[in-house]
Parts: structure tokens; sequence; C-alpha cells
């Protein structure tokens, strides 16, 4: 009696959270591959049939169906914005660690203010405060020096450069701070030593920083690279809001089924989209189960 | 000699440098603050501000609904901070503390629900609550933003329990504590900064959280402050961009407020224990 009860205790614990997930996360997911194998749209809405494998073929197999690009486009999206993120949230924690660095503390309060905002907020702040043609401050500047207007979303380089400096505002705080508190927790002797053996500051990043940082970033780096291939609001804002369209046809692979789904009303092909997302994500979290083990630390 | 004027120089650079990054970080948010103070939307077009102004301040509290979707999204992030620590707590003790069979399984498993992105499922949710009738609701929006952020809630405190030593819940036991107990009395304070990190992590989601808020809420008086604002500069914001910023400011100012109250727990919260922050 006692040992059964033991059994199922940890479930019993675990039930009302895994029931919420069930049904919010879990079950849509399902639900969402069932639809991918059906032609539901705006006019099948009740009466929708089965048509097997078609809306995978269409995503897939056509070349000009827009996905291939977009998927392109997210990978770009997802490393350009990792390397830059990363790179430089590290040079500025090291900065800030500077010893003799007084305003420190300031300095480290401001710059968490874009983590601070509320992400949307940001985003239309920036569409229309920063890019705007007619009241963007980027503009005022561009014409103060003497230079044409510059459409910053209507083309896709540009849009994408956009993106990713809006991008880079936003979440470089948030690695800056773990970056930061990571070199807190490196144990200061080890430099010292490396001092009186003559390392320079290079060898002393190389060696002593980069190499203790890693066991403690991984899972701060693993989970900001979903963050990054999830990202959905920035260019959804920026460039294809309804009435707000800039011009630009850049898509990532989110963006692209959700345009399926809500714009062009095609349920079933948006989900099949889905789907072949969510293959994608399984096998890269496979990939960085066995490159590093997301378990977190401190047992 | 030498030495000591290099490193006064280096600091000197370096403290220039940080000035500078800073500005250039908070330009965005100094410009959406000076918009907002400025009077009329003529100002944009002749790029001038005008006379200082609250006036837009007043506009949006009085002719937008703003109380009303500040009570909104009140009830909703609070509603679902609630339902989302409850769970979460639970189960993670449930992973930090038994050993059972398939929980590193599960415990994977959820960390790959997490990595789907919701606004995919998002139509799929869409379905079953017409059908269960939950659309239109507040009850509705809680369970979907709880059931998001359930897993981030798991991952994040059970790391933190983990490094709570075991010794102090076997005292405890010895005393005659009971589990739940156990977590009201001894986990929970032990853990308070990744609670509390986590529980504002979530609250912050729900207020800023618009996409969800906006096709879930069918009628403009049911919206959060983020869905009404976002539908505010959706239907025409070349008119009231000004008032858009004061709104803006309106809905940020809370959350600043909360987010540097818990700042410094922030790194030890988030991190799990493996970095003292």
């Amino acid at each position: 009696m006692e040992n059964t009860k033991k059994k199922w205790l940890p479930w019993i614990y675990c039930l009302p959270a895994f029931v919420l997930i069930g049904a919010i996360v879990l079950f849509p997911i399902l639900y969402t591959g069932y639809i991918s194998f059906t032609n539901m749209n705006l006019y099948h809405w009740q009466d929708y049939t089965f048509i097997g494998m078609d809306n995978y073929i269409r995503a897939l197999g056509k070349v000009n169906s827009g996905f291939l690009s977009a998927l392109a486009t997210t990978l770009l999206w997802t490393i350009v914005n990792m390397i830059l993120d990363v790179g430089i949230a590290y040079i500025l924690a090291v900065g800030l660690n500077t010893e003799g660095l007084r305003a420190r503390r300031i300095y480290k309060t401001l710059l968490v203010f874009p983590w601070a905002m509320p992400a949307y907020v940001s985003i239309l702040v920036w569409r229309v405060g920063m890019f705007n043609t007619e009241f963007g401050l980027l503009n005022k500047i561009v014409t103060a020096l003497g230079f044409d207007k510059v459409d910053f979303l209507s083309r896709n380089v540009p849009a994408f450069l956009s993106c990713m400096v809006l991008n880079l505002w936003m979440s470089l705080p948030y690695m800056v701070v773990m970056i930061d508190g990571g070199l807190s927790s490196i144990d200061k002797s080890m430099y010292e030593s490396a001092v009186l053996d003559g390392a320079s500051s290079w060898q002393k990043s190389f060696y002593i920083t980069i190499p203790s940082l890693k066991k403690i970033m991984a899972p701060i780096v693993i989970m900001t690279t979903f963050t990054m291939f999830k990202q959905f609001d920035i260019l959804y804002l920026l460039t294809m809001q309804k009435g707000a369209v800039s011009g630009s046809t850049l898509q990532t692979i989110i963006t692209y089924a959700h345009q399926n789904a809500f714009v062009s009303n095609n349920y079933g092909l948006s989900s099949a989209v889905s789907m072949v997302i969510f293959v994608i994500i399984i096998l890269f979290s496979l990939w960085t189960n066995t490159a590093a083990v997301p378990e977190r630390k401190g047992k | 000699m030498n030495q000591t004027i290099k490193k006064k120089l280096h600091l000197l650079l370096l403290n220039l440098f940080f000035s500078c990054i800073c500005l250039l970080s908070l330009v965005p948010i100094l410009y959406v603050l000076l918009l907002s103070i400025s009077s009329g939307g003529g100002a944009l077009l002749t790029g001038s501000f005008g006379s200082l102004t609250l006036e837009n301040y007043r506009k949006i509290i009085v002719e937008e609904p703003f109380l009303k979707w500040l009570l909104n999204s009140v009830i909703l992030s609070v509603g679902t901070m609630l339902l989302a620590m409850g769970t979460s707590v639970s189960a993670s003790y449930a992973f930090s503390r038994f050993h059972f069979r398939g929980k590193n399984k599960a415990m994977h498993l959820l960390l790959l629900l997490n990595a789907f992105p919701q606004i995919l499922s998002m139509f799929a949710i869409f379905r079953l609550f017409r059908l269960m009738n939950l659309l239109d609701s507040h009850m509705g929006l809680i369970f979907i933003y709880a059931g998001s952020m359930c897993i981030f809630g798991i991952w994040n405190l059970k790391g933190y329990f983990d490094s709570i030593p075991i010794e102090i819940e076997e005292a405890a036991k010895i005393d005659g504590s009971g589990n739940l107990q156990l977590i009201l009395k001894i986990i929970m304070p032990l853990a308070r900064p990744a609670i509390i990190v986590t529980g504002v992590m979530i609250l912050i989601f729900v207020w800023n959280e618009y996409l969800f808020a906006t096709t879930f809420m069918l009628r403009e008086e049911s919206y959060t402050l983020s869905g009404g604002l976002y539908q505010l500069q959706a239907n025409d914001y070349s008119r009231s961009w000004p008032l858009f910023s004061a709104a803006a400011i309106l809905v940020s100012v809370p959350i600043l407020i909360i987010f540097f109250c818990i700042q410094k727990h922030m790194v030890s919260g988030l991190t799990a224990g493996g970095v003292k922050g």
C-alpha cells in the first residue's frame, strides 16, 4: 500500500501541470498534425476531406512555394543573430567587469531598459520612431547629413538588417546580464596564477574566461537560439502587419505559416508547414542534446 | 607612472564607450517619451514638437477604454500567474525531489514542446476553444497563457530546487511535516529568488502578449492593455501616433517598475543556482 502510493505520488504532483500542458500545448500540436492531412480552408470549414500528403508535397516539393526560401532566411537569421548577440554581449560584459570601472552599476541599469520594455511596444516604437520614412529619427539624421531618404523596410536586404538591429537591441541586455553573472562566478584565483605565469589578456580570455563560461552559458545559449529561431513579432510588425505592409517579401518559416493560416486561410497547408517546422525543432534539439546537454547545473 | 596614466586613459575610453552605448540604447525610448508629451499630430510633419502637454495622456485615459483594458490586463496576468505557478511549483518539486521512471524523458519532452512556437498551433486552439465555448472569455486566455508558461516555470524552478540541499527537508520530515507543508514552509521561502523571478516573468509575458489577446477576444472592451494598444495603432496610428506614444509609455511603466524591483534576483533566479549573481 505504502509502496504503490509512493509510486504514484510524483505523478499526482505533476498531474495539474500535465493536464494543462496536455490540453493547451500538446493536443493543439497533434490536432495541427491532423489538419495538415486535410484540405481545411475557409470554404471547407466543416466538410473538409483527407488529401493525404498533398500539403506537404506543396510546401516542400515546389521550389517556388516560398517555404524553402523562408527556411533559408530563418537559418541565416538565427545564425547571424546568435553570433552577433553572444559576441557583442561578451565584449560588453567583459568591458563592464573591468577593474576600476566605478559607474558599472549605472551602465548596467541603463542597458537593461530595452529588455524591460514590452517587446511589441519596442517594435512599434522602432517602426514609426526610427525606421519610418516620414517621422523616423534615422531618416531625420540621414536627411540632415544631406543624403536621400532611405526606406529601410521596403526591400529585403535593408529590411533584414533593420530587423536584425532591432532584434539585437532587444536581446542583447539579457545576454549581457547572463554573461555578466557567469563572469562573476569564475574563480578569481585562476586569473591571479595566470598573471604570475605571464599570460596576456587575450590568453586569459581564451584559456580561462571562455572555457569557464561555456558550461554555465550552454543552456542559456540554446534557449536563446530557440527564441531567435521562433522570432515572429519583429518581422511581422515591422513589415507585414495589416495596414502597414512595407513591401519587402522577406519571410521566415514562422511568418510563412502564419500568413498561410490567417491571411490566405489555407489551414491545411499552414498546418503542414507547422509540422515540418516542428520536425526541424526536434532534430535541432536532438543535436543540441548530444552536443551540450541542456540539463540545468547546480546539482 | 606611465602605467597609471595608461590605465586611467583606458578607463576613460571605456567610460566614454559605455556612455555612448547607453545613450544609443535609450534613444528610441527617450524619443517616444518626448513625443508623448508633445502637442498634436502636426508635430510629426513639421518636425517640431510644439509645446509640452499631458493632453495625450488625458485623452488615452479618458477617451479610450483604457481603465477597462487595465483591469483586463490585471485579471489576466494575476490569474495566469496563480494558475501557472500553482501547477509548476508542485510539478517541479516532484521533478526535483522524487525519482521515478520516465522523469528525464518527461523533462526533455517538455523542453521540446516549449520549443514549438505557439503561434503555429493558434488555429488549432482557436477551433478547439470555439467548440468548447471558451472564446472571448478571460478563463480561456488564462488557460492558454498558463499552459504555455507552465513549462518555463517547471524548468526554471526545478533547477533552483535542485540546488537546495535535501538535508533541510529531511530534518523537517522527521519533525512530521507532510510534503505539501514542506513545499509551502521550507522550499518556497528558500527558493524565493526563483519563485519571484518566475512569477514576474509570467506576469510580464501576459502583460505584453497581444496576438492571442486580440485573436481570442472578440469585443474591444474585453481587450487587454497590449491588445488595445495594438488595435489602436493597427487602426489609425498615423493620426494618433502621439496618442500611441502616450499609451506605450503608460503600458510600459508598470512593467519597468516591477522589472527593476526584482532586478537583483534576476540572474540567480533565471540561472538556477548555476550562477552566483
